[in-house]
């Protein structure tokens, strides 16, 4: 098959760069080894040591890696687009740049969320992503999306790659056999028969069909993660075609840069002509411009609209002592000069477009820089920190050393890439114009070049940057000396029906009285002079001990119906000794409710033991009402008993639980004769709680609302059909070469 | 003080600890999220407390019964039944005496330069008087850092509060990015605390021990809530700045008043901070009307650089 004088002169001048490594590309090939070695070492370092080694801190949270994660991404946009839309338009010129853009593409697509991993604080989490994944974080969004993106993408690359895999089957490389079986494999018995090459067309036009739109989604959602956040800069509705423009135009100038690379590497002169460089370089400032009017759009409105936060980040970029000279590079030099160069016939040429594009890529690189740091940088409350490296981002060696190992990674895979398939495709699809009468001079001029070449030899520097980190210095504390005071309070309880003391151990500690936990404390009961003790008792994290005032105590009378108790704290390490007293009386209350002519009231009694130890109404004594809450009593009101009865209106719009249950406490506090006594009683008159609801679906629950999952549902079973189908075809084809 | 170990609170702990006996039971789903508690954990006190069942009656349980450790990482996502919890904030009362952020550094075993509040000086305009201004989480009920999770390590729960799950956060920080208040803050270094702490068993309840490569932030302390204790922002304050309290109960308490939440808010014309975001956050702040300090008083124990830098902020130029 493909017996064709121009496949096989193609194959001819390709052959040679798959079966052979120059020294120059060993050298390349170590050489960005070494730097991806370094980056590996940095990637150690942090996550040994953690983000902390990052410039990354709480405002700036995203840095370099976004950046490079937004700008890989951003590139993959080359072959997606770019050689999809020039498939599908059958533009005849496409044929030697398809593979590159494809290339683009899937290698892109590979690095960017490598990006955005070592952005993450716990890699060894991310199968939480699985088990766990909300399908409202656009975190979620951005993972589907760009692995199906890549799935696609590399089926696409495939499938244009079959009809060389094909050839190379046929025509056996020489010198590394172990790849002849691969292509064998992957060619998938394809012999170029009508009824394969129907299906091969179809199932390629199908999938450069799927995959724009779906380039478009993906870029879009990567602008969704910052453009779902309020933050100012970020909060824009026009950022997924913002970004999406902006990739195109990043995508198209990596483009032509890798046209240029490999045109002067692998001498594609004769291949990659001026007409591509030109048509490449219209469609680019075609893109350029279009981003110059979102740019331009994007900013007028939030400073025409002037919202205060805004008016802050856009300071920022326009304050010549912080971005503006990467905002006129990004936004004025990133999108004229490409322009002038490509619009100018006199500028225009191989050389300057590629340096127009350079400059257009570098623009985008900064650009993305200027959307992720500024606005980080300018929360909407301020950042208060006196420590500058919070304040204002700085990447640090860690993230450029990564940096750097991506690009070199992105070189070294399209540079192996490029030794395993022809760079250009051999196969032609005959649609374009007749280059063989300029090949044959240009491939004589190749080899004069290459012989000459061979002489020189070619010398790797690396450099390595080292850094200290400072120790933190310890602390040294204080110690205080000499006895320290201690005040000790005892107090009577006497709750419902139970009575008992509490005794409060203090120490003044700085100042201040602090509760000391863990002290014996003593308790006895005076009467006359007959102390009966009621025990120890170790205080609590409050510095609390409580004792219980056993019945047979209150059964004796006391003395005239007076109780006395004393505390004793004896002193321990070098807290002092402490002594405290009480003396009270017994009170009895008891709370009713009751309704009068409609008006819902509580009534309480109070009686005091008489002469003859009798209860007799109390005469004056004043009681707090109190409901009690989660963390203290919430005062509802107070009453003055007067011979022995007081009444107060019920608090009904107090909430109580769901049947409308309140509980009223009232209190006698710290009183003199009583000390402090209480009684409660439970009613439902009490505001009802309504019922808590809970609302399972919806942007911050647990489950997405349900338009959510039936859309992703929709478009990830519309976009696996198709892949699923041109898989299908695959297998087919390999069928249909069985005969 | 333990009379503070009330009824209604008490009742709510009691389906924690009785879980499924016919008392409780009687109409209440929300119970039945929390699980019973490990017996070994329910040690005799000796101390009984009466509790109230939903149905009115008191009963009589043995403490030790009732006291709960922290919530586990998945019960810690159910909120305590029936609350709401807010925060009013008086800016009248606050110099920026900072006391509040020492007691929950302390509570919480943060290293000095992690804050869970931020202190501010506000000032609107130039022809307005700058303010303290503290800020917590402000446990928004339309957050905007639960929304953009990828794996729900953070969540909203029934009772309002935002909680960060340190063991399954995946330390992406788009929440940190995504919150407009500056509330979160992120590890990242190995947090440096003492073995025993570090040893101690995780809960999001507690936000202890922190995790290195996760976010932290201000937690609302529901352990404290579930022990009937207030967060230590509440307590260390001299001034009495914080109020904590339920909303369904419709009291705060800052230690030592307590009040009607409805009737603070209402008479002191209590706002939320940047409303208009929509974020409805659940800490109320009251104007800084009527001060009890000058706001140069907060500069007091502040090193010159940062009182130079809140000038700045504030656009004070004296």
């Amino acid at each position: 098959m493909y017996e064709d004088e121009k496949t096989q002169q193609n194959l001819y001048a390709f052959k040679p760069q798959l079966e052979k490594m120059s020294k120059k590309g060993v050298a390349l090939v170590v050489f960005l080894l070494l730097v991806m070695g370094f980056g590996m070492y940095a990637l150690y370092i942090q996550i040994v040591d953690g983000h902390i080694v990052t410039g990354m801190r709480d405002n700036v949270v995203w840095g370099l890696y976004i950046v490079n994660f937004i700008f890989f991404i951003g590139i993959s946009y080359a072959g997606a687009l770019i050689s999809g839309i020039l498939h599908l338009l059958r533009v005849p010129w496409r044929t030697p740049i398809i593979r590159m853009a494809e290339m683009i593409t899937v290698i892109s697509t590979m690095i960017g969320p490598a990006y955005i991993l070592l952005c993450i604080g716990r890699l060894d989490r991310l199968p939480n992503l699985i088990l766990f994944g909300r399908i409202q974080s656009p975190i979620i969004w951005d993972v589907i999306a760009i692995s199906t993106y890549l799935s696609g993408s590399i089926i696409f690359l495939y499938l244009a790659m079959i009809r060389d895999l094909a050839i190379l089957r046929d025509n056996p490389v020489k010198t590394a056999r172990w790849r002849n079986p691969i292509y064998r494999f992957m060619a998938v018995r394809y012999k170029d028969s009508t009824k394969q090459k129907e299906l091969l067309n179809v199932s390629t036009d199908l999938l450069s069909i799927v995959i724009i739109p779906l380039a478009i989604l993906v870029h879009s959602v990567l602008a969704w993660i910052f453009g779902m956040t309020l933050r100012p800069g970020w909060h824009s509705t026009i950022f997924a075609p913002y970004f999406v423009i902006a990739a195109v135009y990043s995508g198209t100038g990596v483009l032509i840069m890798v046209m240029w690379v490999f045109r002067k590497v692998y001498h594609l002169e004769s291949h990659i002509t001026k007409i591509h460089f030109n048509y490449l370089g219209i469609i680019m400032i075609v893109l350029g411009a279009m981003y110059g009017y979102f740019t331009f759009s994007e900013y007028l409105t939030s400073w025409y609209g002037s919202i205060k936060w805004d008016m802050e980040v856009l300071f920022r970029l326009f304050n010549p002592s912080e971005y503006w000279h990467l905002f006129v590079f990004a936004v004025f030099i990133g999108v004229l000069v490409p322009i002038i160069i490509v619009t100018v016939p006199k500028f225009r040429n191989i050389n300057s477009i590629a340096f127009a594009a350079c400059i257009a890529v570098l623009a985008l690189w900064v650009k993305r820089y200027l959307i992720i740091i500024p606005t980080l940088e300018t929360p909407m409350l301020p950042i208060h920190d006196l420590r500058p490296e919070y304040v204002h981002y700085s990447a640090t060696w860690v993230e450029w050393a990564l940096t750097f190992a991506g690009i070199a990674l992105f070189i070294l895979l399209f540079y192996l890439f490029s030794k395993f398939i022809p760079i250009i495709p051999v196969v032609r699809s005959g649609e374009e114009k007749d280059y063989s009468r300029l090949r044959k001079i240009v491939f004589e001029k190749q080899m004069k070049k290459v012989i000459r070449q061979r002489k020189k030899s070619d010398v790797v520097v690396t450099g390595i940057i080292i850094l200290l980190m400072i120790a933190s210095t310890p602390r040294v504390i204080a110690q205080e000396e000499g006895p320290v005071q201690t005040v000790l309070k005892l107090e009577y309880f006497h709750i419902d029906s139970v009575q008992n003391l509490k005794a409060t151990l203090r120490a003044k500690i700085d100042g201040r009285y602090m509760p000391l936990p863990g002290m014996e404390i003593g308790c006895k009961v005076l009467q006359g002079k007959t102390e009966t003790p009621l025990g120890t008792n170790t205080t609590n994290d409050k510095g609390i001990a409580t004792f219980a005032i056993p019945d047979e105590i209150i059964a004796s009378g006391g003395d005239k119906g007076f109780y006395s108790f004393e505390a004793s704290f004896s002193g321990k390490d070098n807290y002092d000794k402490a002594l405290a007293r009480t003396t009270m009386k017994p009170l009895r209350m008891e709370m009713s409710f009751f309704q009068k002519e409609g008006e819902k009231m509580v009534n309480l009694k109070a009686f005091e033991p008489g002469k003859n130890n009798e209860w007799i109404p109390v005469e004056n004594l004043d009681v707090q009402f109190y409901v009690p809450r989660t963390f203290s009593l919430l005062k509802v009101g107070q009453a003055a008993i007067t011979n022995g009865s007081a009444s107060l209106e019920f608090p009904t719009s107090i909430p109580g639980n769901q049947l409308g249950y309140l509980t009223l406490v009232a209190k006698v506090e710290e009183n003199d004769n009583y000390g402090n006594v209480e009684v409660s009683g439970t009613i439902n008159w009490g505001k009802p709680l309504p019922p808590t609801k809970i609302i399972k679906r919806g942007l911050g629950d647990t489950d997405a609302p349900l338009w959510m999952v039936y859309t992703l549902i929709v478009l990830l079973s519309l976009v696996w059909f198709h892949y699923m189908y041109v898989i299908f075809t695959v297998f087919r084809i390999r069928h249909l070469g069985k005969t | 003080m333990e009379r503070r170990l009330t009824n209604r609170r008490n009742f709510l702990k009691l389906g924690i600890a009785a879980g499924t006996t016919a008392i409780i039971t009687g109409g209440n789903s929300v119970l039945s999220a929390i699980s019973e508690p490990d017996s070994k954990d329910g040690k005799e006190t000796g101390e009984k407390i009466k509790l109230l069942t939903p149905d009115g009656k008191l009963v009589e349980v043995d403490k030790g019964h009732v006291c709960c450790q922290p919530a586990g990482n998945l019960e810690a996502r159910q909120g305590l039944p029936d609350k709401r919890m807010v925060m009013v904030i008086d800016l009248a009362k606050c110099r920026n005496a900072r006391k509040c952020l020492q007691g929950c550094q302390k509570m919480h075993f943060l290293p000095p330069h992690m804050e869970w509040i931020k202190f501010y000086l506000m000032r609107d305009s130039a022809d307005m008087s700058p303010y303290w201004f503290p800020k917590p989480c402000l446990h928004c009920n339309n957050p905007p850092c639960v929304k953009v999770c990828p794996v729900g390590a953070t969540f909203k729960r029934t009772d309002g509060i935002v909680l960060i799950d340190n063991d399954r956060c995946i330390g992406c920080k788009f929440c940190m990015a995504a919150c407009p208040y500056s509330s979160r803050v992120f590890n990242w270094e190995e947090p440096k605390m003492d073995k025993k702490m570090n040893a101690a068993a995780y809960s999001p309840e507690t936000s202890t021990p922190p995790k290195i490569g996760t976010v932290s932030k201000c937690d609302f302390c529901p352990d404290m809530v579930r022990k009937g204790e207030l967060p230590a922002c509440v307590t260390s304050c001299p001034n009495g700045v914080f109020y904590y309290g339920d909303k369904n109960e419709d009291a705060v308490t800052n230690g030592t008043d307590t009040v009607r939440f409805s009737d603070l808010i209402a008479t002191r014309a209590a706002y939320r901070f940047m409303e208009e975001l929509g974020t409805e956050p659940s800490v109320y702040y009251l104007p800084a009307v009527d001060r009890a300090f000058d706001y140069k008083v907060g500069f007091e124990g502040l090193s010159e650089e940062e009182i130079a830098l809140y000038k700045t902020e504030a656009n004070i130029t004296e």
